[in-house]
C-alpha cells in the first residue's frame, strides 16, 4: 500500500531544497486507525482463520457422520440451559465493556473501572459454569482419549475385551483392600482398641459401600461379561453374536429406549428360567440318586462282608462315582445361569438409567462417534476458555491503572478482543449443544 | 466520512444503540434455543440451516456494533474480507473428503462404521432394524 505516498509543495520544495539540502515528505498512514487497533486488528484477522479452521473441521466431521450415530446431549451430560446461560452471560459482558470504553472516552474512570470490573466478573462466571460442566462430563468418563476415557464407538469384541478387562482390574482392587482390611480388623484387638467412633462409622460405611461394588462387579462379570463372551464365542448365528453385544452396552449405558434390546433380553430371561428350573430338577433327582448309592453303600459296609456284598459294594461304588460326577456336571451349568438371571434382577432395578449410572461404575460404555465427539468438544471450547482466560488476564492488568481518557484506545483493543471471543461462542454454543 | 465526522462519531454516546444490541442479542438467543426444540428440526438440515442463520446475525450485530464496524470506514473490509475467504475455502476444501465420506463408503466399511449401515435402513432409525431371526 503506498498511500503513504509523498506529498511535494513545489514552492516550499524548492525552498526546502536551498534551505535543507533534501525534500521534505508528509506522511499520511495507510489507514486512518491507531496502530494499536491496527495491530489487534491483524491480530483477530489471524483468530478469525484460527477458529474458522476449529469450527469448519467441526462442522464437516459433524455432519459427515451417518445418522444417529453421533452422541445425543443427554449420551455426553451436555445441559442446553447452561449452554445458553453461557451464552447470556457472554452478551451481558461484551455490553459492559463497550460500557466501560464509553465511560474512559468521557473521561468518568471510577465508572469505567466498575464496568470493566463487572466484565472481568462476568468472565469469572463463565469460566466457572465452564468448569462445572468439564466436571459433570470427567465424572462420567468422558474424556478427549487418554487412558482415563470409557469411551468405546461400538460394541463390538473390543468392547467386550475392555469390559472384562476393566472388571478385572476393579475386581482385583476391591479384594486387594478387602484383605487389607480384614487383616487390619484382625490386628486391631492386639494393638490400641481405642479408637474415634465416627472414623469406625465411616470406615464402616465405604467398607459396606466398596463390599456392594464387589458384589455389583462379580455379577457384572459372571452374569454379563462371561454370559456375553459365551454366546459371541459359540454362537453360529452372526445376529446373536451382535445382538449379545449390543444387550451388553445397552445395560451398562443405555441410550434412550432400545425394543430390540429390550425384547431379546425378555425373552434370553424366559429361556434361561426353564433351562434352570430344568438343570434344577435334575439335579435334584441326581442328588437324590447319589444319596440313596451312598445310603445302599453304608448299609452294605455295615452288613456282613460276603463275595456278594463286597461285589454289590464296587458296583454301587462305581455308580455313586458316576452320579456324583453327573451332579457336579449340571451344578456346573447351573452356576452360569444362576450369574445371569441375578445378573438380569440387577440390570432390573436399573434399567432406566443403566448399570455405570445406578450403580456409580465405571465401566466402559458405548457411545456411537462418541471419541469424536469428545475430541472436538474439549478441543473447541478448550481454545475458547483459554482465550477468555487470557481476556481475563488483560482486564486484571488494566483494573490496576487509572481508566481516564488517555486509556479509551487501549480499552477498545481489549474489548475488540472480547467481543471476538463472544462471536466465537455465538457460533460454538448452537453446534456444540443444540444440534 | 472524514476524520472529524469519524472522531464526532467515536466520541458521541451510542448507549440506547448498544442496550438495543444487548436485548437483540437476547431475543436471537432464544430464538436459537427455540429452534432446536421445535418442529423446524424435523428435517435437520433446516433446524441447523436455521441456527446458523441466527449465528450469523448475532455475530453481525456484535461485529458492526460492539466492535463499531458500522463507524469505520472501509479499510475494515481490508483485514476481515481476506480471512472469511480463508475460513469459508478450508471448510469448502474439506467438504468433499471429509464431509461426503459416507456416500462412498463400501458395504465392507459401513459394517465398521459406529452403527453399521444406520444410513442403509431407515434415515429416522435409530437402531438397524433387523429382519427376525
Amino acid at each position: 500500500m503506498n498511500s503513504s505516498a509523498s506529498k511535494t509543495e513545489p514552492a516550499s520544495h524548492h525552498d526546502g531544497e536551498q534551505a535543507h539540502g533534501h525534500i521534505q515528505l508528509v506522511y499520511q498512514p495507510a489507514v486512518p486507525v491507531s496502530k494499536g487497533k491496527l495491530a489487534i486488528w491483524l491480530f483477530l484477522s489471524t483468530e478469525i482463520m484460527f477458529f474458522t479452521a476449529l469450527i469448519g473441521t467441526y462442522i464437516v466431521l459433524r455432519f459427515g457422520v451417518p445418522q444417529g450415530s453421533w452422541p445425543t446431549p443427554h449420551d455426553v451430560r451436555i445441559v442446553e440451559w447452561l449452554g445458553a446461560l453461557n451464552t447470556f452471560v457472554l452478551i451481558c459482558s461484551s455490553v459492559t465493556i463497550v460500557f466501560a470504553m464509553e465511560a474512559a472516552k468521557h473521561d468518568l474512570a471510577d465508572n469505567a473501572k466498575k464496568w470493566l470490573f463487572a466484565t472481568f466478573a462476568l468472565g469469572c462466571v463463565f469460566l466457572g459454569i465452564k468448569a462445572y460442566e468439564y466436571n459433570s462430563k470427567f465424572s462420567h468418563g468422558i474424556h478427549p482419549g487418554g487412558p482415563r476415557s470409557l469411551l468405546y464407538d461400538r460394541a463390538d469384541l473390543h468392547y467386550l475385551a475392555a469390559m472384562k478387562q476393566s472388571c478385572d482390574e476393579q475386581l482385583a482392587v476391591l479384594e486387594k483392600e478387602k484383605t487389607a482390611a480384614n487383616q487390619a480388623v484382625s490386628a486391631a484387638p492386639n494393638s490400641e482398641q481405642k479408637s474415634d467412633s465416627e472414623t469406625d462409622a465411616h470406615s464402616a460405611g465405604s467398607h459396606s459401600h466398596d463390599s456392594e461394588k464387589l458384589k455389583n462387579l462379580v455379577l457384572i462379570r459372571d452374569g454379563m461379561v462371561m454370559w456375553t463372551q459365551k454366546i459371541v464365542g459359540r454362537d453360529d448365528n452372526p445376529r446373536m453374536r451382535e445382538i449379545a453385544l449390543e444387550s451388553l452396552a445397552h445395560q451398562i449405558n443405555p441410550r434412550g429406549e432400545n425394543e430390540r434390546v429390550d425384547t431379546h433380553l425378555a425373552s434370553e430371561l424366559e429361556q434361561v428360567k426353564t433351562s434352570l428350573a430344568e438343570l434344577e430338577s435334575e439335579l435334584g433327582d441326581a442328588d437324590k440318586n447319589v444319596a440313596e448309592l451312598q445310603k445302599a453303600i453304608d448299609a452294605l459296609n455295615a452288613g456282613e462282608a460276603t463275595e456278594e456284598s463286597k461285589k454289590q459294594l464296587e458296583e454301587k461304588t462305581a455308580l455313586a462315582t458316576d452320579a456324583a460326577a453327573e451332579s457336579s456336571r449340571i451344578g456346573n451349568l447351573i452356576a452360569p445361569l444362576k450369574a445371569r438371571v441375578a445378573a438380569m434382577e440387577m440390570y432390573a432395578s436399573a434399567k432406566e438409567e443403566g448399570i455405570n449410572e445406578t450403580f456409580h461404575l465405571k465401566l466402559p460404555m458405548v457411545i456411537p462417534s462418541g471419541n469424536t465427539w469428545a475430541n472436538t468438544y474439549f478441543l473447541l471450547t478448550g481454545f475458547h476458555a483459554l482465550h477468555v482466560l487470557g481476556g481475563l488476564v488483560a482486564f486484571l492488568v488494566l483494573m490496576l491503572k487509572r481508566l481516564g481518557a488517555e486509556r479509551a484506545g487501549v480499552l477498545e483493543n481489549v474489548g475488540l478482543y472480547w467481543h471476538f471471543v463472544d462471536i466465537v461462542w455465538i457460533f460454538l454454543f448452537p453446534l456444540l449443544y443444540l444440534f | 466520512m472524514n476524520e472529524t465526522s469519524q472522531d464526532q462519531n467515536h466520541t458521541k454516546s451510542h448507549r440506547g444503540v448498544f442496550i438495543a444490541v444487548f436485548v437483540m442479542l437476547c431475543a436471537l438467543t432464544g430464538l436459537s434455543f427455540w429452534i432446536a426444540n421445535s418442529h423446524l428440526m424435523e428435517n435437520r438440515m433446516v433446524g441447523w440451516g436455521a441456527m446458523m442463520a441466527v449465528s450469523v446475525a448475532k455475530a453481525l450485530l456484535v461485529i458492526l456494533f460492539f466492535m463499531h464496524l458500522w463507524w469505520e470506514r472501509a479499510w475494515k473490509y481490508v483485514l476481515t474480507i481476506p480471512a472469511l475467504i480463508m475460513g469459508v475455502l478450508l471448510v469448502m476444501l474439506l467438504v468433499p473428503d471429509v464431509g461426503f465420506r459416507t456416500e462412498t463408503y463400501s458395504k465392507e466399511r459401513w459394517s465398521h462404521a459406529p452403527i453399521p449401515g444406520a444410513d442403509a435402513v431407515d434415515p429416522t432409525a435409530k437402531h438397524i432394524a433387523l429382519p427376525n431371526k
